[in-house]
């Protein structure tokens, strides 16, 4: 077979120049991992699987003949967590992934060939593992309207879901890149997210809401997962304004903004050739 | 003579204390094709990171196309790369992979699929353009790393081992594309191999590297020339007529005559310079060899001279600690 | 004569009336009255009810800072949770002076069905009334409150059913799309 590599009929340097985009690096990277997960990735056999998860839940609600006007609420409220940590969940792996999975299938390089910035690449890869619990979010949106439309609690359920799940799923997935930047590689980085999940997630799960007192609840308070839960079940379940339990979500707040912080800042330094720390 | 696109000053990289790279100095012009030749580890893969702006130098300093390493972002704008170890997404399809990159480097969508299509039919991937990648041999993903790399018309192009792991036929067809891609676009090619024939058909100078420094520079036949190894010839005769091609031989003075066991019909001379009154010229000696075999009327079936190639000074450089 | 007279009873009067006050229950200074805004209620399970309280000085002295606690009582059996029906039960008023009212504001949530009656009760010498002034409280509000089941399995069916069906053909329609492109 013979191959002709031809002339290209525009110069890059003199003579017509090419139509260039205006589409910043982070979005052309978001998108195309967008679609790397929805069109040819496991994004919609995870949401198929998360609906079939939800209809069972929420079925097994409106079979219960003993249901009361406060078990409903605690069905949304069970719907809602159910949400946040499926799509917190499915964010952070997809974020582990991100930049040791890249190295170790040999994509990355690459990708750092090309004149988009490191910081850029992280931020496009950010904004497409939230895509997953945006969609997670959406999904549920439906079984909450079901469960909540006689308790008058859908509303401020889906909005503080939504203010809830997208600050956490914030802070985790940075923290995820983050992760994934650093390790040497991506079985340690999905080691590490793992349990850094179980973490803050396992203290939530205690019998009598864990420790009591002021202890209990600095605890609580410090782990911004726990937090948001707290918040969300006092608004949806106990009926408390929603400005009065706004402090639970400080922590939730200050990790999205340290995490993201971080990545913004060390992004173009962490994201390197070689993983582990003294890696380049 | 055609414009500077690469200029390297005193290029270093240090892991610690181990040196990767040392005082690496070399300048490139538009349209050659310069072969990077050296021991696995002995910095290629290391340069031309440090020229693609993927590591950092220690010290030194260079130029791609005018622009100074100090700007990174502009020098990756004007470089095309096939990495060494290039993975590709097996999910997406050639075309989709194109014009990804495409946008990367800053085309507009009708643009970069434009500019893919057009890749994908020079390096003969058009009509497996639509097909996911993990369906691509080793050889059709060479092949798209290499249109990868030409996504940017880049005056430079870095390419780190293109033929490895390919057969005869695709090596030829990669050497195809690199000798196109200099000729016709007047791109400056870095080439970094180990497959010696390659650089000998297509490169127009080499640098051997060992343990991060050059060793010697040029074109390849002054690389050869420069190393001096010593020349072989292997002569093939009927083997019943080995005796009077060896007695025919003994008359030329200065011929060394061995019979490999292994191959009774072979015989091997070897040819200092300076055989039959000619200094350094190795060439004549074996003239008058083949002369001496012909006028004894035996027949030739075959002939071979070793240490006239590119292999064999690299091996004399890098093996027996010549410097 | 007709003047001393009239002056003696001036002088009598306040004590005699002072005295069949204290029967009936007597005014003391500083006393408050409570009364609620309503006396009969009606509503539906999960509605979100409103009582105001007014809280008057109907003595001769300011008050000292007053706090007032809301109550719901079964009166069918069905177990209460304070909590769940208010999240604030306790609200306190600065002190009043003789003659003026304040008005407190009760959200309620009627999160059970059945038959409830709330009132207000109000310390009205704050943290200083302990053991010493009776708690003055609110004539009751009568709330009935009628069951109502807002999640059936009918009603839960269709989204429990059409979501994952959706979201599978999404889901297969993709798989075969990408496996024909090969």
């Amino acid at each position: 077979m013979t191959v002709n590599v031809s002339e290209r009929p525009r110069a890059v340097h003199g003579g017509e120049r090419p139509v260039r985009s205006r589409d910043p690096g982070w979005r052309i990277v978001a998108e195309q991992e967008c679609r790397d997960l929805w069109v040819s990735g496991r994004g919609p056999v995870l949401v198929f699987a998360f609906s079939v998860l939800l209809s069972v839940m929420t079925y097994l609600a409106g079979t219960n003949q003993v249901l009361n006007f406060l078990e409903q609420r605690e069905a949304v409220n069970l719907t809602l967590q159910v949400a946040v940590a499926v799509g917190v969940l499915v964010t952070l792996v997809v974020s582990a992934d991100a930049i040791s999975g890249e190295r170790e299938r040999g994509t990355l390089e690459s990708l750092l060939l090309t004149p988009v910035s490191r910081r850029a690449i992280v931020m496009g890869k950010l904004v497409a593992a939230l895509s997953l619990w945006l969609a997670t979010f959406l999904v549920s949106v439906p079984y909450v309207w079901v469960l909540g439309r006689g308790v008058s609690i859908v509303g401020p359920a889906i909005l503080l879901g939504l203010l809830v799940g997208t600050l956490l799923a914030v802070a985790l997935s940075a923290l995820g890149l983050l992760i994934s930047a650093l390790s040497s590689s991506n079985k340690v980085s999905l080691a590490v997210c793992f349990f850094l999940l179980l973490a803050l997630f396992a203290p939530t799960q205690l019998p009598g809401g864990g420790p009591k007192g002021w202890f209990g609840d600095m605890l609580v308070r410090l782990n911004p997962v726990g937090a948001a839960l707290r918040y969300l079940t006092a608004v949806v379940v106990n009926g408390h304004d929603w400005t009065r339990d706004l402090s639970y979500l400080v922590s939730p707040l200050v990790t999205a903004v340290l995490a993201g912080g971080a990545l913004v800042i060390a992004g173009s330094r962490i994201v390197r050739l070689h993983g582990g720390v003294s890696g380049e | 003579m055609a414009g500077v696109s690469l200029e390297v000053v005193r290029l270093t990289k240090r892991y610690g204390p181990r040196t990767a790279v040392e005082e690496l100095s070399f300048t490139a012009h538009r349209g050659e094709v310069v072969g990077l030749l050296g021991a696995n580890g002995a910095g290629k893969t290391t340069t031309i990171r440090l020229l693609t702006t993927v590591l950092q130098p220690t010290s030194g300093a260079f130029s791609v196309a005018g622009v100074p390493f100090t700007r990174p972002a502009e020098i990756r704008r004007r470089v095309g790369v096939l990495p060494e170890s290039a993975g590709y997404p097996g999910h997406q399809s050639g075309s989709d992979y194109l014009r990804y990159h495409a946008r990367l480097f800053g085309l507009g969508r009708p643009e970069a699929a434009r500019v893919a299509g057009r890749l994908l039919a020079d390096v003969g991937l058009e009509e497996r353009a639509s097909s996911r990648i993990s369906t691509y041999s080793r050889g059709m993903r060479q092949r798209l790393g290499i249109a990868r790399a030409l996504v940017n018309a880049p005056p430079v192009v870095f390419l780190d081992e293109p033929t490895l792991g390919l057969d005869p036929a695709g090596q030829r067809q990669v050497l195809g594309i690199v000798r196109d891609i200099a000729v016709r676009r007047g791109t400056t090619v870095i080439l970094s191999t180990h497959a010696l024939p390659d650089v000998e058909e297509v490169c127009t100078r080499v640098l051997i590297l060992d343990k991060g420094r050059v060793l010697i520079s040029g074109t390849v036949g002054e690389v050869t020339a420069t190393v001096a190894a010593q020349r072989y010839g292997q002569l093939r005769v009927p083997i019943e007529l080995v005796s009077p091609a060896r007695r025919a031989l003994a008359g030329v003075a200065g011929l060394t005559v061995e019979a490999p066991d292994e191959r009774p019909d072979v015989l091997r001379i070897s040819l200092p310079a300076g055989v039959g009154g000619e200094q350094d010229h190795p060439e004549r000696g074996m003239n008058l060899a083949l002369r001496a075999v012909l006028n004894a009327d035996v027949p030739v079936l075959s002939f071979e001279v070793e240490g006239a190639r590119l292999s064999d000074a690299f091996l004399t450089m890098t093996g027996d600690g010549v410097r | 004569m007709l003047v001393l007279t009239g002056l003696l009873v001036a002088a009598i009067a306040p004590v005699g009336l002072a005295g069949s006050a204290a029967a009936a229950p007597s005014r003391l200074p500083g006393t408050v009255e409570v009364t609620l805004d309503q006396s009969q209620i009606e509503t539906v399970v999960g509605q979100v009810l409103t009582v105001e309280s007014r809280i008057v000085n109907s003595g001769q002295a300011p008050t000292d800072r007053l706090v007032a606690h809301v109550n719901v009582v079964s009166l069918n059996g069905v177990y209460v949770d304070l909590e769940d029906w208010s999240a604030e039960v306790t609200q306190a008023a600065s002190p009043l002076a003789p003659g003026n009212s304040r008005t407190l504001s009760w959200k309620l949530h009627a999160v059970n069905a059945g038959s409830f009656d709330v009132y207000v009760v109000v310390l009205p010498a704050g943290s200083a009334s302990a053991g010493a002034t009776p708690l003055v409280v609110s004539p009751p509000v009568h709330v009935t409150v009628a069951g109502r089941r807002t999640l059936t399995a009918a009603g839960s069916l269709p989204v429990a059913i059409i979501m994952p069906t959706l979201l599978g053909l999404l889901a297969a329609t993709g798989r075969y799309r990408l496996r024909r492109r090969g």
